[in-house]
């Protein structure tokens, strides 16, 4: 191990120490308050953003991306992905910072938890190898399913998280069962070996139902239709600050192995598989956002509107085009900041552990916090991809890449089902605004401000100034791109 | 001077911005600066009217910078004879509104100056956009404010009534999106770079079924806002819900961009589709026509029976639109203002009425004009205009669409000649049920006369009735030149759109389509095809 | 030597043996160990195309899958064990607060 290597995985290391220390600073007996592990995750976290940019300003001078024998990718797409992924971790901190202090768990081994499934998903984000991607995967999800059952003592959570868990490992086992048919057609694990040996197969049994297998498991993750069940009952279990983790980091990731395995490993077997992910997207478009439609939970409501939204990024993915893939990066971009200044809000309404959540709790909330009650409207904007939100800038390159893809049947179901998710946010809209009822409570903290305000500006400034993302996003999808192009005009 | 039309726009933006620093019980420091900061808006568009001139067809006073390069959006704005009447029309509409309800509004004021001024903004900025993706952002930007006037400050039903309005919208603009982005990939291919700007649309040249579709995709898009009949029935919810100064705005420019829609992208973008379905449009519209008016006669609330007015109305500007010739399309503009002019009057005054005694139905009313003789006039005026009087505005584009039509389409213009029968017969018994007779309830002995604001904001509509009525050559010397190049477009497209198809055909059958996969499509590329992608950089 | 066929079948049929488990079961600790065996599974998938390929890739494989699943095993049996604090049960039927 030379140090190269170290430099490419410096982040991971500085954070898998930091979070280590987290976990067992008050078993060593260290005598600090529970007030001062947000400080000490956030400045973890800051360092670990720090050097992200460090090492990949490094990265950019050696000859090669990818180092640990083919393993572990420090491109732009990981990069873009890491930065993304830390910086919601961060918002998920301070969300959580009030939320923790009025239920008296262990702060230290909750942000230390975060730590943890951080480092899983900057693993999923690097990896160009099915094993560095499995370990990141199951490192986020088992730190997940503790997180979703971190308040043991409220019943709701503890089942959320036995469903969690208990879908979620079958959902890795049958992953796992994929990845291992896929490695015995094409005796390897390295996507970009795959993806050679897969140039030469015409077609094959085994290699196309591992294939299945694999997309199974990524759309448990991504909770598509049908592998959606768990995302309700785990969102509305999970503690708040959780469901927006799940809803946002959590399924950013699985979003980013799903394009980086599609797009480098597998984009050239000659199975249409887009067909199938083309179902998989419509009908996770149609069910998700209709089952929204009846939900008076926001956070049934939002994990529905999630299922929809796995349906809309699975354009992007199954389209194939540089279009889908930079639609998939900006995409999820403007999903997670939009979804996290909703949970933001949600948890400005928060008076005990689970308050805040029904959508008529949201009544006149526009008398109480005018300024978040229009910051919501923008959020809920945004979800819908309506302009000048950022949302629009997503929606617009995902219906452009499956429209140039041929799959235009498909946008036209992506469209009318925007239509229909624009009814069931509004009925928030309806209930802030237009309602006279009672007069919303709220408990507005200087954290839950920031992580709304930043949301806000990101998702205004990025919807009325969208150039400067575009170009991010081209530039940090420029390296899988050039990857699945220059493979398939050499595999021919 | 060279960017005035970004001034319009943003005028009433910064107005707003102003306004939301503003203490919420400053109620006349809020509703003035509303007041002024439309009528400065008023004002800049004036001038605008003074500088056009009359004899270029093209876009006037043309701002264009870059915006999304990526894609080649352009944020471009301009003015030709068509928008500029529609512009004038916002603009001066907007100060109605702001008069009008100045002691109508006791539930948020500072949000409702807020709401109408943004409105203004976006629906200007849908006029003026030359780039078609910012004729979308603003489009869509008229949604929210519009849905809030109507859900806050609404009546009894608003909450069902705005959603309503809001999804109907939705839906259609959503598709049209569709077509715009499909439109920007035949333009990739046709030029090789992402171009948005409607100029150059207008060069493109589509197959027959593709046009189809997108024809299809815009039109359905329109057919909500305009509304054409079968898509008409948020119309009439969303005008008795809406407050008053929603409806003058919802009737008065909202559904005109609808007509405007038609006349800037469907026919001169798809020539060959719009001939061909013309006619259905024109049943669509004759239906329209007449049905809004049988409707109407047996309404027995005032407001709901403006509202189905405004469908039949609304069905000769389309009818005017369809007709495909320059007399009928210029009627069909002249029309789009004057239905505006009337309809907004018409509401406004519904409205003085609904503040002064709480009610809306016939009924309830007989005998106004001895308590009310101004109101009277005032309404009389405008139901004369709406009616088609000669010598009042109504007259004049009705004459011109139905004259134009004719031509082409006898049998449609005959009965939809009908239909300003019927219109005159359902008006003129709203006068006589609402202000002559006997007064049949005591109330109605003691309403008090239409005051200084409500006058002030009538006046300036009771002129222009006059003055198209009498001068209607005002309008059509500037709107002119812009509708003679709209239908060389339309004629020569069409003309063009079929030489093309069949060369098209035979082209594309000897080359491998540039449309297919995605960027890495099997097969070898043209050359030269590969590397630049739509959206891709340049 | 036995061919790579045999092994593949075999673990084939323990993965769908799993995959009934977990469908058909009701008892927690059940439940889990299906999945265990779902996952044991696929190791033995793994050692058997690593077998055939003469590589290493595969058993390294293996081992990590072994790990993670000891990993699973500690999460997983702590959550029933919560679990069962609330409800004296650890039916995942009984666990019906919220819709599934």
């Amino acid at each position: 191990m030379t140090w190269n290597d170290v430099v490419f995985m410096l982040p991971e290391i500085i954070l898998s120490i930091g979070a280590s220390l987290l976990l067992i600073a008050p078993v060593i007996g260290w005598r600090l308050k529970e007030a001062s592990a947000k400080w000490a995750i956030l400045i973890l976290l800051a360092i670990t953003a720090l050097s992200v940019v460090i090492c990949s300003n490094v990265v950019e001078g050696l000859p090669q991306t990818v180092s640990y024998s083919a393993m572990f990718a420090l491109d732009g797409f990981a990069i873009f992905f890491k930065l993304l992924f830390i910086t919601a971790i961060a918002m998920i901190v301070l969300l959580s910072d009030d939320f923790l202090r009025e239920s008296r768990y262990s702060a230290w081994e909750y942000y230390s938890l975060l730590g943890f499934a951080l480092i899983g998903m900057m693993f999923m984000a690097s990896g160009v190898h099915l094993a560095s991607i499995y370990i990141g995967l199951e490192l986020m999800s088992l730190s997940s399913y503790i997180l979703t059952g971190f308040f043991k003592n409220e019943q709701k959570s503890t089942e959320a998280a036995m469903k969690y868990f208990v879908l979620g490992t079958v959902s890795s086992g049958i992953l796992l069962y994929g990845i291992s048919l896929i490695y015995g057609v094409t005796g390897s694990l390295n996507l970009l070996t795959i993806a050679k040996a897969m140039s030469t197969i015409i077609t094959n049994d085994a290699l196309m139902f591992g294939i299945m297998l694999l997309g199974a498991g990524l759309c448990f993750k991504i909770a598509a239709v049908p592998f959606h069940v768990w995302t309700p009952d785990v969102y509305e279990g999970a503690p708040t600050p959780i469901a927006a983790f799940l809803s946002t980091a959590s399924k950013g990731a699985a979003v980013a192995i799903f394009a980086r395995i599609f797009y480098v490993g597998l984009h050239d077997f000659q199975l249409d598989w887009s067909n199938i992910l083309a179902t998989i997207s419509a009908l996770s478009m149609i069910l998700g956002n209709l089952a929204a439609l009846t939900q008076d939970n926001v956070k049934r409501m939002l994990a529905y509107s999630s299922i929809g939204h796995a349906g809309y990024v699975l354009l992007g993915i199954l389209s194939l085009n540089a279009m889908g893939l930079r639609g998939v990066l900006i995409y999820t971009l403007v999903y997670v900041f939009a979804n996290l200044g909703i949970w933001a809000t949600v948890l400005m309404l928060r008076r005990h552990e689970y308050a805040g959540e029904r959508v008529d709790d949201f009544e006149g909330l526009h008398k109480r916090a005018p300024f978040w009650a229009f910051a919501m409207i923008i959020f809920l904007l945004s979800l819908g991809g309506i302009p000048p939100t950022a949302g629009f800038i997503g929606k617009y390159f995902l219906f452009a890449a499956a429209i140039q893809s041929g799959f235009g049947w498909l946008a036209i179901i992506a469209v009318l089902m925007s239509a229909v998710s624009m009814f069931f946010y509004f009925r928030i809209v309806v209930a802030m605004y237009l309602r006279e009822g009672r007069e919303a409570e709220v408990a507005i903290t200087p954290a839950l401000k920031l992580v709304a305000g930043v949301c806000l500006a990101v998702t205004l400034i990025f919807g009325i100034l969208p150039a400067p993302l575009i170009n991010q996003a081209t530039e940090s999808s420029s390296w899988v791109a050039a990857r699945a192009a220059i493979l398939t005009h050499a595999g021919r | 001077m060279n960017n005035i039309l970004s001034w319009i726009v943003w005028l009433p933006i910064a107005a707003a911005v102003i306004l939301a620093f503003f203490p919420r019980n400053a109620v006349t420091a809020i509703k003035s600066l509303g007041l002024g900061a439309s009528i400065v808006t008023f004002g800049l568009s004036f001038v605008v009217v003074q500088l056009f001139q009359d004899s270029v067809a093209t876009f006037q006073f043309v701002e264009s910078h870059t915006w999304i390069p990526q894609w080649g959006i352009r944020y471009a704005l301009g003015v030709d004879g068509i928008a500029i009447w529609l512009v004038m029309l916002t603009t001066l509409l907007t100060p109605v509104v702001f008069l009008s309800s100045w002691n109508a509004i006791h539930k948020h004021p500072k949000e409702y100056v807020i709401a109408f001024l943004i409105m203004e903004a976006a629906m200007i900025g849908v006029f003026m956009a030359t780039d078609i993706l910012v004729f979308y952002v603003f489009f869509e930007l008229t949604l929210l404010p519009m849905y809030l006037v109507i859900g806050v400050w609404g009546g009894a039903n608003r909450i069902y009534a705005a959603i309503k309005f809001f999804l109907f919208t939705i839906s259609g603009s959503l598709l049209m999106l569709l077509g715009i982005i499909y439109l920007a990939f035949l333009q990739y291919h046709d030029v090789g770079r992402p171009d948005f700007s409607i100029a150059h649309l207008y060069g493109l040249s589509i197959p027959m079924h593709t046009q189809a579709i997108l024809f299809a995709a815009f039109a359905l898009a329109f057919a909500i806002k305009v509304p054409l009949f079968p898509l008409h029935t948020w119309l009439p919810d969303a005008h008795v819900e809406a407050p008053t100064g929603g409806s003058i705005i919802l009737a008065g420019v909202m559904l005109k961009m609808g007509t405007y829609g038609f006349l800037r992208f469907c026919l001169p973008l798809f020539p060959d589709a719009t001939a061909k379905y013309a006619k259905l449009m024109i049943i669509l519209a004759v239906i329209g026509v007449i049905y809004g008016a049988l409707v109407s006669w047996v309404q027995p609330d005032m407001k709901k029976l403006v509202a189905y007015s405004s469908v039949s109305h609304l069905g000769f500007c389309v009818l005017g639109i369809f007709a495909l010739n320059q007399t009928a399309i210029e009627g069909s503009i002249l029309q789009m203002v004057n239905h505006g002019l009337s309809t907004g009057a018409l509401f406004l005054l519904v409205g003085v009425i609904y503040e002064r005694r709480h009610t809306r139905m016939l009924a309830d009313y007989g005998g106004l004009a001895a308590t009310m003789p101004l109101y009277a006039t005032f309404f009389v005026i405008t139901v004369l205009s709406s009616v088609g009087l000669p010598g009042l505005n109504g007259f004049v584009g009705e004459f011109l669409i139905l004259a134009g039509s004719f031509k082409t389409h006898p049998t449609a213009t005959i009965i939809a000649a009908a239909g300003v029968v019927l219109a005159a017969i359902y008006l003129l018994w709203l006068v006589q049920r609402v202000f002559f007779g006997p007064v049949t309830k005591e109330e109605n002995r003691s309403v008090p006369e239409i005051a200084w604001n409500e006058v002030a904001a009538m006046v300036p509509l009771v002129v222009l009735m006059v003055w198209i009525g009498v001068h209607p050559n005002t309008f059509l010397r500037k709107m002119s030149p812009s509708v003679q190049k709209l239908m060389t477009t339309v004629q020569k497209g069409g003309q063009r759109g079929q030489v093309m198809v069949a060369g098209a055909l035979t082209r594309r059958s000897a080359a491998p389509s540039p449309r297919g996969r995605g960027i890495w499509q099997r097969g070898p590329l043209p050359s030269g095809e590969g590397g630049r992608r739509p959206g891709e950089g340049r | 030597m036995i061919p790579t066929q045999w092994f593949l079948i075999l673990s084939a049929i323990l993965f769908a043996i799993g995959v009934c488990g977990v469908l058909t079961r009701k008892n927690g600790i059940t439940i889990f160990m299906a999945i265990e065996l779902m996952v044991n599974a696929v190791n033995l998938t793994f050692l058997a195309y690593a077998r055939q390929f003469h590589q290493l890739h595969g058993l390294i494989f293996v081992f990590f899958v072994m790990a993670i699943a000891a990993a699973e095993a500690a999460v997983g049996l702590a959550i029933f064990i919560s679990l069962f604090h609330h409800r004296e049960t650890i039916d995942v039927d009984e666990a019906n607060l919220m819709r599934w």
